[in-house]
């Protein structure tokens, strides 16, 4: 009898240190989240790994085609940029996200809203954030929704967003359905001698879009995409404070532009690994909308990894389009005309962007700080990376932005 | 310079077009090329800023997962 008892006490401590040893285990597990299948028998655990971006840029641009000034007049301005993008698994098909940041920009051109006094537009801060949540669901399929808006001195913005997305059986093909709104108000603000008078109608901006895509794996080291989206917009989509000046007319007006715009863009990307050294990264986008502008697009990327970790990436993008139909030069409109801009972001213009980055990704990743909670979550650095840009535009804006970001797991 | 843009682009269509007609059936064992981050289909994050100052500066913007002229005063 005393023989049995001391059996089955050391039966149970030995069950109660398996568990225990299990359940140590556990709590030593680096960068998961717990779900799905728990039965009496076992549990299986599948990891899920969240990640956080933090991105930083710095803008600065001169030209003297202002349309504050007519199309004419400095655009100098600078702008300082972060946001930060938070993408939390809750579980292997649960994924909660958050995005914010803020750009503090210093603009010349605005600040001749008022050729007198240095206007409130001299400096601005713009904050934006979004909310979103996303599935992925049976046979392949992941919906989400985002909500978000963003807030500067003289426009304020609300943005709805929701996608859907089925990926076939082998994983090779994917065909995604989206679409986004965005209600915007102006607060408006006229240049200071045309002040007095109401220019425009409304202060509302309504933009619309859906956006269907296409992305194939080709072989084992090509695949491509196809995106198409159908925009439309609707209010004021001129700008209050840009002037025109006119041929047979001494003194300005504020810019009109019609009411509504429809804009169609395609665009194709297709990726190939090359080799263990060269990849290509290739884009073309064609435009088109009703304000007479068509465009095209291309865009080459040669990544070049070094080793496993740390690659280069030159980059060379071409941009061309025709001028709006509203669009001309300083001092060359007629009055008898109903709408009429001199922004040269409308005008028949050629860009070119030519740069390079660099990125460190270490398999493994730097660090390893322990975070607070019960999953023992370990945050980790994954990537590192720097991009540089030089850009041109006829006639004569140049522009020049240095890009920084880190991104981390958890 | 325009007739090369359009050259590209129409390069560019033609060899996805071509090369979706020679798709072949790639296992996921087989997709460590595919698998890499220089492969996404999309573009980099840090190509944000960029996107979103070109959405300024340019009269067409979208069909590059950006912004499609809403929630700023640009085009």
């Amino acid at each position: 009898m005393r023989v049995q008892l001391t059996q089955r006490i050391l039966f149970m401590g030995l069950f109660l240190l398996t568990g225990m040893a299990a359940l140590a285990q556990n709590n030593g597990r680096t960068s998961t989240s717990v779900a799905s299948d728990t039965t009496d028998v076992f549990r299986i655990e599948k990891l899920t790994e969240s990640d956080a971006s933090i991105l930083f840029s710095y803008y600065s641009q001169d030209g003297n085609n202002s349309p504050v000034t007519g199309g004419i007049g400095t655009e100098q301005l600078t702008d300082l940029s972060s946001k930060i993008i938070v993408n939390l698994a809750l579980d292997d098909k649960n994924t909660i996200s958050f995005d914010g940041g803020f750009d503090y920009y210093t603009s010349a051109s605005t600040d001749n809203i008022d050729t007198y006094m240095s206007s409130a537009s001299r400096k601005d801060m713009r904050v934006h954030g979004n909310i979103g949540y996303s599935r992925k669901a049976m046979n392949g399929l992941t919906w989400g929704f985002k909500l978000g808006g963003s807030g500067e001195y003289d426009y304020t913005s609300l943005q709805f967003s929701g996608y859907v997305s089925k990926t076939s059986k082998d994983g090779n093909r994917t065909f995604g359905l989206s679409g986004q709104a965005f209600i915007d108000r102006w607060s408006l603000i006229y240049p200071a001698e045309l002040r007095g008078q109401n220019w425009v109608t409304t202060d509302q901006r309504r933009s619309y879009s859906v956006s269907g895509s296409f992305s194939q794996v080709i072989n084992k080291r090509m695949q491509m995409s196809i995106t198409a989206d159908l925009v439309t917009q609707s209010g004021l989509l001129g700008t209050p404070f840009h002037r025109v000046f006119f041929r047979d007319q001494g003194t300005a007006r504020v810019e009109q532009l019609p009411f509504n715009r429809l804009k169609i863009p395609v665009g194709i990307r297709f990726n190939y690994y090359v080799n263990e050294l060269v990849l290509l990264r290739s884009y073309y986008r064609y435009y088109w909308d009703d304000w007479g502008i068509q465009g095209h697009t291309a865009s080459l990327e040669v990544p070049l990894k070094l080793n496993r970790f740390f690659s280069i990436y030159p980059y060379y993008r071409f941009h061309t389009q025709s001028a709006s139909t509203f669009f001309k030069p300083f001092g060359e409109h007629t009055t008898d005309v109903r709408y009429y801009t001199s922004d040269y972001d409308l005008s028949d213009l050629t860009s070119h962007d030519i740069g390079g980055g660099v990125r460190y990704s270490p398999a493994q990743g730097i660090g390893g700080l322990k975070l607070p909670g019960k999953r023992n979550r370990l945050l980790m650095l994954k990537e590192i990376n720097f991009r540089y840009g030089h850009y041109t535009r006829t006639p004569s804006l140049k522009a020049n932005i240095f890009s920084f970001g880190m991104n981390f797991s958890f | 310079m325009k007739q090369s843009i359009k050259v590209f682009g129409i390069g560019v269509a033609l060899l996805a077009l071509f090369s979706m007609s020679s798709c072949t059936s790639v296992e996921g064992y087989q997709k460590m090329y595919l698998n890499d981050q220089e492969m996404e289909l999309s573009a980099r994050s840090l190509e944000y800023f960029c996107t979103n100052f070109q959405s300024y500066r340019e009269g067409a913007s979208g069909a590059n997962g950006g912004k499609v002229g809403g929630g700023c005063g640009c085009n």
